[in-house]
This record gives structure tokens, sequence and C-alpha cells, in this order.
């Protein structure tokens, strides 16, 4: 602790502090300009200069350390005339369009100018007047307004890691540029811009920020669930954006947060019901649903009705959507897209660590000291988790390792990258594991106090022959050593695993892996660090939990198991058996399953195997599609049903790491569509002839049912390791791995124009040497085959895919790469021609 | 010498416009730039200096001022940016005889405002501006009434600078890559370094840091860690498994030997590279690094890091070939005839005699040199050290030997010294290192004879000394006591008092390369090229024993010169070459300057390994720096760039 006088107040504040911090402390306002908190203090605008007994000159307090016994005034007539004069020469030249300005009204420049009592210009220089930037996506640049003070320049490289943004030019005539390849249009240069310079494109000339109405709500693109301000005018979100300093996500945002939301306004929105395509009353439409239904449950039983939840509803939704199946109809058969990938992690986790999500809150990732990215591509997959590594790697001395099968972005910043081959997840993560125990760098206190088997660990890990995952994972010793050091030396560890390995073939074998690791780790001890599954849309990790899967109960109690325990919750019998997606594709092709119920999920884009499901879904008697926008699936639908986008309604949803967060209602939904919890509490008791479930019945039903949600904290001896198995992939020519392209959001976003104009199409992305191989050039067409069918998309050519390894996302109905897949599987097999 | 009619540098005013005495000015400013002409004014953040009466001063002022904003003003605070952008107008207003008198005020006072800017140069570039509005009001004054037109000089010659950045004799922008370490962009850090060093993992662990003394900060607290920065830059890169991004231009077709993969030889070779030109290096070891390599043991700089340089270096096309010794396996003659260009940089590794008695009897347990020990040690020859051994020397190479001699088994290593530790040329921290070793010292000892049983040393007599006035060093001279003889028992002595080039290679013809009567080669003017046309040399061979950050300038300006010549049949400077020369020779760095901000934070040091488990291995003793705390260690840095401009007649 140092000490000082600020004002003549004295302050006690830990060594390594600014002046700034030290004021701050005592309530002594410093003003400030280009002070950004989230970033390193620039020094630019020099307006917080303050007076330093025994210094001659000002010192800047932004970035200025405290020093024991300093003596600081803030606030002097010397001060006053320099901050005028410095705002008086930021002045120069500075246009005088704040009328038609975008800023105008939340200029953080006019605001100084306010302050500071700039009144008039005595300064006076020719106009540099530049040229407005307007040939980039979405941004515009507009360098008159520009007072450079870097917080988009600091913000872009070191919170985003984009490092697209720089300063060009010398003197008066620089100004901000951009490297477009680098820049991923998250839009936070715009966020932190206190002048109208950096632009939002889609919301410049919407609104003046004092029309707008601002709802507190979280992003759901992804699990992450960022907290966001939903800013309104006239029924429409205009723009998105984010608070630094009391978010869990600092303020910060991506492309899906801050462009995103456009869909909500689209004119392919869902806005009146449709029986036979049709528009008409709910009355009409919700009587069809339940005459069918009930005729259906009555003549064959529940099990001839299927249902597909989604991560797009809330926790209230999907609760009441599989008690609807499992007390209305009578249906197990319930399931989701989770059983692609999420769940079959989650099911790992809560055998072995009785944990469904991550075990610990995104933002321990930064402060821990080695951080594992297995299998995922943090830049598609989740920005949020790319925040917390660029925290962690660039200014806490982090150590980070990559395994990935592809060279991710992340891969330039990392001490170690294991570039490993598909199916030879479980070898690499159990190889470090052995490696840990070997080198003596296990968690030995954490695997005594917690793990039941430790012995079979052990001797499992011994078994394990560290040639062989050599060979199965083209990994080397020596890269394998060095990863196992970064773990081991670490105090504390994060294991960050992505839609690679839960995806997978073998995602069972290798999300076990990670757990033992995890183990061996001390991932899963202390503060810092953890296990961070990341669960694949919004509000999947919700989804999972309320139990919408035939083998799990709400709070993912086994469904035998608990059956009588919910029956008697429920006042009814439960039925028998159910049928996972798999069994329910099946059920609809043998007929035994007559009617299905997909409630925000679209199996002709996002499934696996879709051709077989598009066939399939032709020969249902019933098909009822509750969603928000149009598409091939409404139109196959007998009854489409209208329901409300997250900004749109109220309700909780679970977040990857299992932080449970509060919609609310920025606008309202569009034309008749109606809160999907409206939707279901109508059916529900149409259906069984009670009253409408509420809202709040809901959440006190689901309160008294749910695992506790906050802090992982196991019980001694409580946790398993596993022993998976270890597999050799078979050598393969061409393999397609599937992801998600970085400006899309499942299928939602594709209805947004900006993310359009980012990503209009699927791209298929090859390797020089394998484009050249196929003659296909960047931009022409390749036409994919795997197992279950083909797929034609544009290519990419790119060296971040190795040689033997194609890759594309699964965001884009026209490509609709998912086609390809069996289910159940994430990488394949496929030969690829020129189309 | 020019005469001066006036000076405001330093502070100190000389106006002898009216007439007067010329005196003795207290600066080091040539009469003329080059061939182009006279000189007839300086600039700088110090003052101005006339040496011309007629020149336009006002107008020079406009020009400086212009060259300010436009070429260098780094846009990065508020009063710079616009400060000086409305100096630069204001100026040219007046030139333009539409100024008014008011915007002399305006001048004045932005100059005072421009002390609040986050760096020193547009700060200090005020300062001259000032000096002229105060000592030349009347010039602007005839300009406001119109009575003056502008008269340009024939040309202006400017430069930027920082007083760190002039003392490293291969001139690195340091002010900007401590910038970047600050932003957190460690590549782009690299990259600066790379601009001036190919070599930044061993200029980051070995350099005596010159710059450091030159630090601006050590006014207010401490000197910034310069060189360790620059480690962390190079780390970065090594730890984040990165390949370096340069790339090399077209081939031009030339063909350049190198004699000598040291650092000058390795830096020459790169830019060279760099530029397109097809470079051989040959070298008489069997590895690269010259005296780095086998004269710096490894606990200080780990030889697979030199070779990863070398690797880079190579990687651009640089062909190495090792075990060629020049004037042994090839002559000089037969390389000029092969080459479009030679670069001798064949180091000094021959050792200096101590003069005493017995020394060249070729006894056993006498080394021929600290160098020719640690040499032996690091290639792995076959060389036993004894229990006793007596170094003599108070450099860096005796302290090396004397750390490297206990690594080797040796239990009593003994440094013999003929002055005190104050006096050591030796980096003081390595001196502290082989304390914490337990080197034991002998100061204020000279030896006087060897003592002799069998052929075999067993003893030196060494002779007490005591202090006297100072020599030509400026360090006090060693004297005598008379009759203090006494013998030290010993098993083995290594002179390490200096060494000297070999330049045994220029003897087989007459190459009119003249030599000093250190045994150096003699180079014309900063260009690098000796006597004889298209030879040109840098490093010890060049400059005597020296360090590796004077071989990689010398590499770095040699390859500057020998490009011109390769591509415009002329070796010559240019105007960034010959005005870092001139600022060099002006000086920088201000020992006595009044900085203005109070400071009170310590330089960061990098983590060591301890004194007792080091000195049994080879394992580097210092280790990496967290990024974290370089992020720390840069913020202290002030900045201190600043603008020199000349006006030439």
């Amino acid at each position: 602790m140092i000490n000082l006088k600020i004002d003549g107040k004295d302050v006690q504040i830990l060594s390594g502090a600014t002046i700034l911090d030290a004021a701050e402390r005592v309530g002594v306002k410093i003003p400030t300009l280009c002070y950004l908190k989230k970033v390193s203090p620039t020094g630019a605008c020099r307006i917080c200069a303050v007076e330093v007994e025994g210094a001659d000159k000002t010192m800047t307090a932004c970035n200025t350390r405290a020093v024991d016994g300093m003596v600081v005034t803030t606030q002097s007539e010397k001060l006053a005339v320099i901050r005028r004069q410095i705002v008086e020469l930021l002045l120069v030249n500075h246009p005088l369009d704040c009328p038609v300005c975008d800023a105008g009204g939340e200029c953080e420049l006019q605001d100084i100018c306010y302050s500071q009592n700039v009144v008039r210009q005595p300064f006076e220089a020719d106009d540099v007047n530049a040229a407005t930037i307007d040939h980039w996506p979405l941004i515009q640049q507009v360098p008159n307004r520009c007072i450079m003070c870097e917080k988009c320049v600091k913000t872009c490289h070191e919170t985003i890691g984009s490092s697209a943004l720089f300063v060009n030019e010398k003197g008066d005539k620089a100004f901000v540029d951009k490297d477009l390849n680098k820049c991923e249009f998250c839009g936070n240069c715009v966020q932190v811009c206190p002048t109208g310079t950096m632009i939002s494109k889609p919301f410049k000339f919407k609104a003046r920020p004092w029309e707008l109405r601002k709802t507190p709500s979280v992003c759901t693109l992804c699990s992450a669930q960022c907290q966001v301000d939903m800013h309104s005018k006239q029924g429409k979100v205009m723009r998105v954006t984010a608070e630094d300093g009391t978010t869990v996500n600092d303020g910060n945002l991506c492309v899906g947060g801050f462009f995103g939301h456009d869909y909500l306004n689209s004119d392919q929105r869902l806005t009146a019901p449709l029986v036979a395509q049709q528009e008409t009353s709910w009355e009409t439409a919700l009587d069809k649903v339940v005459t069918e239904l009930s005729s259906l449950r009555d003549d064959k039983g529940g099990q001839a009705i299927a249902g597909l939840a989604s991560p797009h509803l809330t926790n209230e939704e999907n609760y009441l959507f599989q008690k609807l199946f499992r007390v209305a109809l009578g249906s197990n058969n319930i399931d989701s897209e989770a059983r692609f990938s999420s769940l079959r992690a989650a099911k790992v986790l809560h055998k072995q660590l009785k944990l469904s999500g991550a075990s610990n809150h995104i933002d321990r990732i930064g402060q821990a000291e080695a951080v594992l990215v297995f299998g995922a591509d943090l830049r598609s997959e989740s920005q949020a988790l790319n925040w917390q590594v660029q925290l962690a790697a660039r200014k806490n001395d982090t150590r980070l390792i990559v395994a990935n099968q592809r060279q991710t972005k992340l891969v330039k910043q990392a001490e170690s990258f294991l570039q490993y081959r598909a199916g030879s997840e479980a070898y690499l993560a159990g190889a470090l594991a052995k490696l840990l125990v070997e080198k003596g760098q296990a968690d030995n206190d954490f695997l005594n106090s917690f793990v039941t088997n430790r012995a079979e660990l052990e001797a499992y890990l011994n078994g394990l022959d560290l040639n062989a995952a050599c060979a199965a994972t083209g990994v080397n010793r020596e890269q394998l050593e060095e990863a196992a050091d970064h773990l081991g030396q670490a105090a504390s560890v994060a294991i960050i695993f992505g839609r690679d390995v839960m995806g997978s073939t073998q995602a069972e074998a290798s999300v076990a892996a990670l757990v033992n690791l995890a183990l061996v780790s001390g991932a899963l001890q202390g503060d810092c660090g953890g296990l961070f599954p990341i669960a694949a849309k919004g509000n999947t990790q919700g989804l999972i939990e309320v139990g919408t899967a035939p083998e799990f109960l709400p709070g993912l109690i086994d469904y035998a198991a608990g059956k009588e325990k919910f029956a008697a919750l429920w006042q009814t019998t439960l039925p028998e058996g159910g049928a996972d997606a798999t069994g329910i594709l099946d059920g609809i092709e043998k007929g035994t399953i007559r009617a299905l119920f997909l409630a925000g999920t679209n199996p002709l884009v996002n499934f696996p195997e879709n051709s077989r499901w598009r066939k399939a879904l032709a020969k249902l008697d019933i098909l009822v599609v509750q969603d928000i926008l149009a598409s091939e699936l409404t139109e196959m639908a007998t009854v489409v049903l209208p329901g409300a986008a997250t900004a749109e309604k109220r309700g909780s949803m679970t977040s990857l790491d299992r932080r449970v967060n509060k919609l609310r209602i920025a606008v309202a939904p569009p034309g008749e569509a109606r809160p999907d919890l409206a939707i279901l509490s109508d059916l529900f008791a149409r259906l069984t002839g009670k009253s409408e479930p509420s809202e709040s019945a809901i959440q006190q039903e689901m309160a008294g049912l749910s695992t506790p949600k906050q802090g992982y904290a196991p019980a001694e001896k409580s946790l398993f390791a596993a022993t998976p198995e270890l597999t050799t992939p078979e050598a393969a020519d061409l393999q397609l791995l599937v992801g998600k392209c970085p400006f899309q959001f499942g299928t939602t976003t594709t209805y947004s124009a900006a993310n359009h104009e980012l990503a209009p199409a699927g791209l298929i992305i090859i390797n020089p040497e394998d484009a050249a191989k196929l003659g296909v050039a960047d931009g022409g067409q390749l036409k994919v085959t795997g197992p279950a069918g083909s797929a034609s998309g544009k290519v990419m050519i790119h060296a971040m895919v190795p040689v033997g390894l194609l890759t594309a996302a699964d965001n884009f109905a026209d490509m609709n790469i998912q086609q390809i897949f069996p289910s159940g599987s994430n990488c394949v097999t496929v030969t690829a021609t020129k189309a | 010498m020019a005469e001066v009619v006036f000076s405001s540098w330093g502070g100190k005013v000389i106006d002898n416009r009216q007439g007067g005495e010329p005196e003795a000015a207290a600066f080091k400013l040539p009469g003329n730039y080059l061939d182009e002409g006279n000189v007839s004014a300086f600039m700088g953040w110090d003052g101005v200096i006339v040496l011309d009466k007629d020149v336009d001063i006002v107008t020079m002022a406009a020009e400086y001022m212009k060259r300010v904003q436009e070429k260098y003003c780094c846009a990065k605070c508020t009063p710079g940016k616009r400060g000086t952008r409305v100096m630069m107008d204001t100026l040219a207003r007046i030139l333009a005889g539409h100024g008014e008198e008011s915007d002399l005020d305006t001048l004045t006072g932005l100059s005072d405002l421009l002390d609040n800017c986050k760096c020193t140069l547009c700060m200090t570039a005020a300062r001259p501006i000032l000096d002229t509005v105060k000592y030349f009001r009347d010039d602007y004054m005839a300009f406001l009434r119109g009575e003056r037109k502008s008269k340009q000089a024939k040309s202006y010659r400017d430069k930027l600078t920082a007083p760190c950045m002039d003392r490293c004799p291969a001139h690195i922008d340091i002010p900007a890559y401590i910038e970047e370490i600050k932003d957190y962009r460690h590549d782009e850090a690299l990259g600066t370094i790379r601009n001036r060093m190919p070599i930044p993992a061993v200029c980051g662990r070995v350099c005596p840091h010159p710059c450091e003394t030159a630090c601006r900060r050590a006014l207010i607290d401490e000197p910034v860690s310069i060189m360790v920065l620059k480690r962390v830059a190079s780390d970065h890169e090594l730890l984040h498994v990165q390949e370096p991004p340069h790339k090399a231009k077209e081939p031009t077709g030339k063909k350049i030997i190198v004699v000598g993969a040291g650092p000058a030889g390795l830096t020459c070779a790169y830019y060279l590279a760099l530029q397109g030109h097809k470079v051989k290096i040959i070298d008489m070891l069997s590895e690269p690094g010259g005296t780095v390599a086998v004269g710096i043991p490894d606990y200080r700089m780990p030889r697979p890091l030199l070779q990863r340089e070398a690797d880079i270096i190579s990687a651009l096309g640089v062909e190495i070939e090792y075990g060629v010794k020049l004037g042994r396996d090839v002559s000089l003659r037969e390389l000029k005839e092969q080459y479009d260009a030679v670069f001798l940089g064949t180091g000094a590794f021959k050792s200096k005699p101590m003069g005493v008695e017995g020394e060249d009897e070729g006894y056993a347990g006498f080394s021929e040199g600290g160098i020719n020990y640690l040499r032996a040690v690091a290639l792995g020859e076959d060389i036993v050290t004894p229990k006793r051994v007596i170094v003599v020397g108070g450099g860096n190479t005796a302290i090396d030997c004397v750390r490297v001699a206990l690594r080797e088994g040796c239990e009593d290593s003994i440094l013999v010294y003929r002055r005190t530790r104050k006096e050591m040329p030796a980096e003081s921290y390595e001196v502290d290192d082989a304390e914490e070793e337990n080197v034991q010292f002998e100061f204020l000892r000279n030896p006087t004879r060897l003592i002799v049983e069998d052929n075999t040393v067993v003893g030196v007599e060494v002779i007490k000394m005591e202090l006297g006035e100072p020599d030509d060093s400026v360090r006090r001279r060693p004297v005598e006591v008379a009759g203090s003889e006494y013998i030290i028992p010993c098993d083995m002595v290594i002179p390490a008092i200096g060494q000297d080039p070999d330049l045994s290679y220029l003897e087989d013809g007459d190459y009119g390369i003249k030599q000093t009567r250190w045994s150096s080669i003699v180079t014309k003017g900063g260009t690098m090229m000796t006597d004889d046309e298209g030879v040109f040399a840098g490093g010890d061979c060049e400059y005597g024993a020296m360090t590796v950050v004077l071989a990689v300038g010398h590499g770095h300006r040699a390859a500057r010169t020998m490009h011109r010549y390769l591509t415009e049949g002329k070796a010559y400077l240019d105007e960034e070459d010959a005005m870092e020369d001139i600022v060099n020779n002006l000086g920088v760095f201000d020992k006595t300057e009044n900085i203005g901000i109070v400071g009170g934070l310590h330089r960061e040091h990098q983590p060591k390994i301890d004194g007792a488990e080091r000195a049994s291995n080879y394992d580097e003793i210092e280790l990496a720096m967290p990024e974290s705390q370089a992020v720390r260690e840069a913020e202290r840095c002030l900045r201190c760039y600043r603008v020199a401009m000349l006006a030439v007649n």
C-alpha cells in the first residue's frame, strides 16, 4: 500500500495504481476523454493533466502511477487553462455537423467542451478535411470527427484480439485505418468511440439517442449470453449496446450481439398462425393442433406423437414443452438438437462430475495461469470466451495451449499448438493427463480428496502408450511434453472445449478424457480456471437442464428413477419408453410416429442426415411448427404457430456457465405472434382441461426441481475418472469438418441484413494444395459427397485448414452441409469434385 | 569547425550577429554537410545554432515545424497533433506575409502548452521556435510588415532521434519498440528492433546496453530496462512458435562474400539479403556467432538461440560455410575476384600478452588467453581445468573465465586485477554474479612473474598496487607498491586483458587496406569501406575489441553503403546515415537536464537462478521476464524523441 494526497485528501491505495485510480477512491473527479478502463491507458488527450508537487510540468492522471508520498492537485487555474486550451485544439476544424452526427446527444467531446467551459476558438489551421471512409462493410469512419483517443484501436487489439485497426499517416492527417482482413465486425469500435467517428451503418440516421428506449436484457445468439441493452423506437429494436464495467461481458459485443438483431425486423417474420398454409386465427390454429393431437393420442397412444424442443426457447417454455408432452400428450418422445452434441457432453459430465455445463464462471478463465482450448474455434463459437482468453494470454501471462485440427485464429497467440487428427481427441487428452502424472505435476490433493477411483485412473493412464498416442494424434512427443509442462506448471487451469469434440463420433470418449485431464490438472479446483464446454446455442444449457430428452426429467434426473416422483408432482402417470431424435426419425419412417411438434427448431438445416428428415416430415399426419421465421420447414407444416423472439418476451435462459439470465421485453412480437410460453400454456390448458399455467406458477414449480445453479462445489470422493476407449483414426484422403460461420448464429442471423452482407452463403474452406489437386479456384464451386449425401458450395482457399481437411459452416440453408453427415458425426470422409 | 553567429543551444546564448569575438562552441557541429554545402544553421530540441548570418531563420523555423508535423508527429496526443499543426500553419501564414503580431503570441503560448505533450517530440520541437520568436523577433516583424520575402536554404536535412536511440550503436528506434511492448504488440516491437538489429535474442541478453546510460528516466529514478525489453520481444516470438515475417526483395544478381559469422557479419548479410543480394558467409569456426558463440558462456547466451538467429538469416537465402578461414583456406584476392563485394567481419580474438616474464615459454598450465580458454571450453576441446585457477584482468572476458572455470570443476577461481572493483570495465552485475558464485577477487594486484616447476605453472608472483592520479581513460592509474611482491599458488593462469584483431590475411598481397596502430582496419567516413574499393569492414576487426551492438551497427551501416555500391557504383552516406552521425557527434543526452516531472518508480528486473544453484551448470541464469512485468517496465519510458534539422547552403 502507498499513501498519497489528492486535493488535500489522504489516499491509501495498492502499489501500481494510477493517480486516476487513487482519485476515484476518494471521490475526486478528474476529467478524462481518452481513458477507457478496460484497455491500457493511452494518455492521448492530456485532459486529465494534474499538478504533482515537485514537478514543473503537469502529469497525466490516467497513466502515471501513484508513488508513495505524492501530493497531487487536480483543480487549479493553471490546469483549467491547459484543459481548456487542449479542448480548443481538439475543436480546430472539427466539423459542425453535430445536428446530424450519430453521436449527437451522447458525444463525449460535447460533454468535455461543456464541462471545461470551451466557448471560443482562438486557434486556426488549414482544414485537412479527410474524406469519409465508406467502403468498409457495416462500419463508416468519419476521420474529421476523430479525436485520436485510440479507444477503438486498443479495444480491437487488446480486448477483441483482432488488431484490425491502426493509426495511419502522421500529424494532423493521421486517421484510424483498418486491415479489413482482420476485422471481426464486432462493432466494439463503434461502441467505444466517444464521438461520431466510428459509425454503425445500419443504425445511422435511424434514431436520436434520446428517442430510444433502453431495455436491459441478454443476447441469446450464443450460449455465453452477454448482457446487453436493447434500444428500441416505435416498436423496433434499433441497436444493441452493452455497458462496460457492470456486465459479465464488460461492455463487449460480437458481430451477433451488435449487428445480428436485424432478423427481428425481417419481412420473413411469421405474423399470423397458418393452417394448411393459410392465415387463420389463433383459435382455429390451436383448435386444429389440439384436435389432431388429442385424437391421435386417444387413438394410437402418446407414442405416436413426438416433439423437439429448442435452444431458442426459454427455460420456462422448454419446461412446459416437455411437461405438455409427458403430461398432456402421454408421450416421452421428446428431444432436441442438443442430442447431436451438447447433450452428449452433458451426460458424460453429469456421470463423472455431477455437472451439466461449465464448472465455473466465464470470467474465471481470464484469471487462470494456463488455458487449454480443445477442439473449439472461439472466433466462431464463442467470442465471449475469446475475450477471456485474450485477457488471459495478453495481459495475465497465461500460457495458452490450442488443440485443434485446423489453424484457428488463436493459434498465433498460443505457446503450444497441438494439431491433431479427427478421432484422436481422447488419445490427445489422455496423453496430456498421463504426462502430468508422470512428471509429478498432477494435482494430487484434489485427486485424493475428490476422486473415488484414483487407482483405476492411474492404471488406465499407465497403460496409455505415448508412442501410440503420438501416432494416433499426429502430434509429436516434444509438442506433447511442452503442452503438458505448461499445464503442469500452472497453479490454475481452464479447459475449454467445443463443438469439434462434442459433435464427433467419439464425443463421449473425448469428453471423458477431457474430464480426466480436468481432474488431473486441477482445473476443477480453486477460484480460477475450470472446465468449460461451449454449449452450441443460446439456451442449449437450459434446454438440457429442464429435461427435454427421453432419458432425463427436469434437473437431469434419470427418467426411470424419477418417474414416480414426477408423476406424483404432476398428478398423473408418466409414459413409458420414449424415443430420442434418432428414434423419432426412425419412428416417423416406420409410421409409428404420426405427429411431430417442432418448437423453434428446424431439422432441415441444423440436423445431420437431413435429407432423411425431409422425406420423413412429408410422411407425417400432422406437423406443427412453432417458430419466428418463415422457412422451407414452415412451408411443410400443417399448422404454423408464430412465436416471439427473445427480445419480445419474458423468461429465463441459462448460459454455458450456468448463469440464469432474465429476458426482458424490448419490443412486442410482430402482428399476431405470441410469446411461446403463452402458446404452450394455452395448448396445455386445452389438452388437459386444466387452467392455463401462469408464468409464475411454472417458475415456482421449476424452482423446486432444478439443480443448484451457482457455484460448483462437489462433495469429497464424489467424482469419477473414466477409462475411455482409445482409438486410432483410420487414414483418410479427404475429410470434411462441419463448424460454424463466424458471422452467423444458427440460421437466425441469415435473416439479418448485416450478417448477410458479411456472409451471404456457406463456404467450403480448402487447403491450397488440395485446391490445386482438385483444380478448383478461390470462389469456384465444389461438390462434396459424404456418407449421408452430397452438398455444393463456394470455395475459399486458405491454409488454415491442413491438407486433407475441408471445413464448412452449417448456418446456411442453401448449402445445407449437414445433409452429408450421418447422425452423431461432425467430421466424415468425403469425396470432392469441382462443380 | 565553423564560427558561431548565434546559438541558444542548451540555454546558453551566444550572440555574434552584431560582430564580436568568436568563441569556442560547446557543441560539435560540422562546417559542411557531406559534399553538398556549408551548414548554415541547426535547429533542434535544445535551441538554435546559426553559423551563417545570411540564413533566413524564420523560413527555417517554418520548415522545421512543417517537417515535425507532417513527417514525424505521431498524432497520438492532442497538443502534439493539433498544436504543431497550428504552429505550422501560423508560421506559413507569417512567411506568406499574412501574419499578425498576435501570431507570435500564439506561437509562444502553444510552445508552453506543448509542455503537456505525451512525449518529447513535439514538446522539444517547440523549443527552437520559441527561441527564434524570442531572439529573432525583428526578422519576424520584417515578415509581418511585408518587408521580407522568404528565402529557402539550398536544402534542409532532418533526423528523428532520441538519447537512447542515438547512444545505441545500432540506432534502434528504442522508444518505438518500448511503446509497442507497452501496447501489447510484441511482434511489432520485434519488427522495429529487426529494422536495425537481426540478432535481438543476443542483444536482449548480452548487450552492454549503452542506451541505458543515456536514458532520461535515470534522471528522475532509474533507467528503463531497455535491453531486457528487447529480450521480451524476442522471447515472445520464440515462445509463440512464430516465424519472422521478413521476405527478401527480388534477386539483384549481385554476389557478396561476408567473412565471419559473428554479429557484424550476420548483420551485414541479413540486410544485404533483404535487399535481394546473394550473400555467402564463411567462418573459421564450426558454428555461427563468432566471439558471441565461443567467447560468451552459455549461461549468459544459450547457443541454441544464437543458432536460431543464424537460421532466420539463412532462411533469407544466406549461405554459411563453416571451417573456412580467410588467409588459410582462401585468400582475400580470390574472394575479391569471385564476388562483387567483400565484407570483413573477422573479429578480434588474438589475446594481448600480459607482459610478464615467462608467458611465452609454453609452460603447462599457462593459457594463451581468456578468449582462447573460453573457446576451448565452448567447443568441447580436450582441456582440463585444474583446482586452482588465476585469471588476470577486469573485463567481461576475465569475469566469464573465472565463472566458466568454476563450472569446469575448479575449486578456487581467483580474479587478479590491478585496480579496484570500481574501475573494472566488466558489467557490474556480472561482477556481482561472479561474487555470488564464490569467485575470489584479488584487487590492486598485478602479476610480475610466473612461478614454474618442471615446466608447469605452480603460482604467480604479484605486486600490490595503489591508485594514483587519473590516466587517459579517466580511471585512476594503478601504481606499484615497491617491495610488496608475494606469490599466489595456483595450477593455471589465464591472462584476460584484451584481444586484438588478427589481420594476417592481409599479408599475402598489397590490398591498400590501411591499419591503425592497434592492428585494426581503417574505413572511410562512416561508409565502412576500406581503401580497397569494394572491400568493407566492420565490428571488432575495424574498431578493436568492442561490443556486440557496435558490430551490429557496423554491419547494418555497411550493408546500406554496400547496397549503394552494388547498385549505384558508389559507397556513400545518405541523409539518414549522415544525419545519424552528425547528431551522434553533437550528442543527444544531457545528463544535467531538468526533466520536470517526478519519478519514484523502480526498474523491473527479470528473475534469476540462485547463485549456488547455477554455478554448477551452463543453464541460462536470467529467466524470461513475464510480459505483464515488461509492460509495467515499458510504461516507465518517457519517449524522448526529438527532431534535428540542418540548413545547408
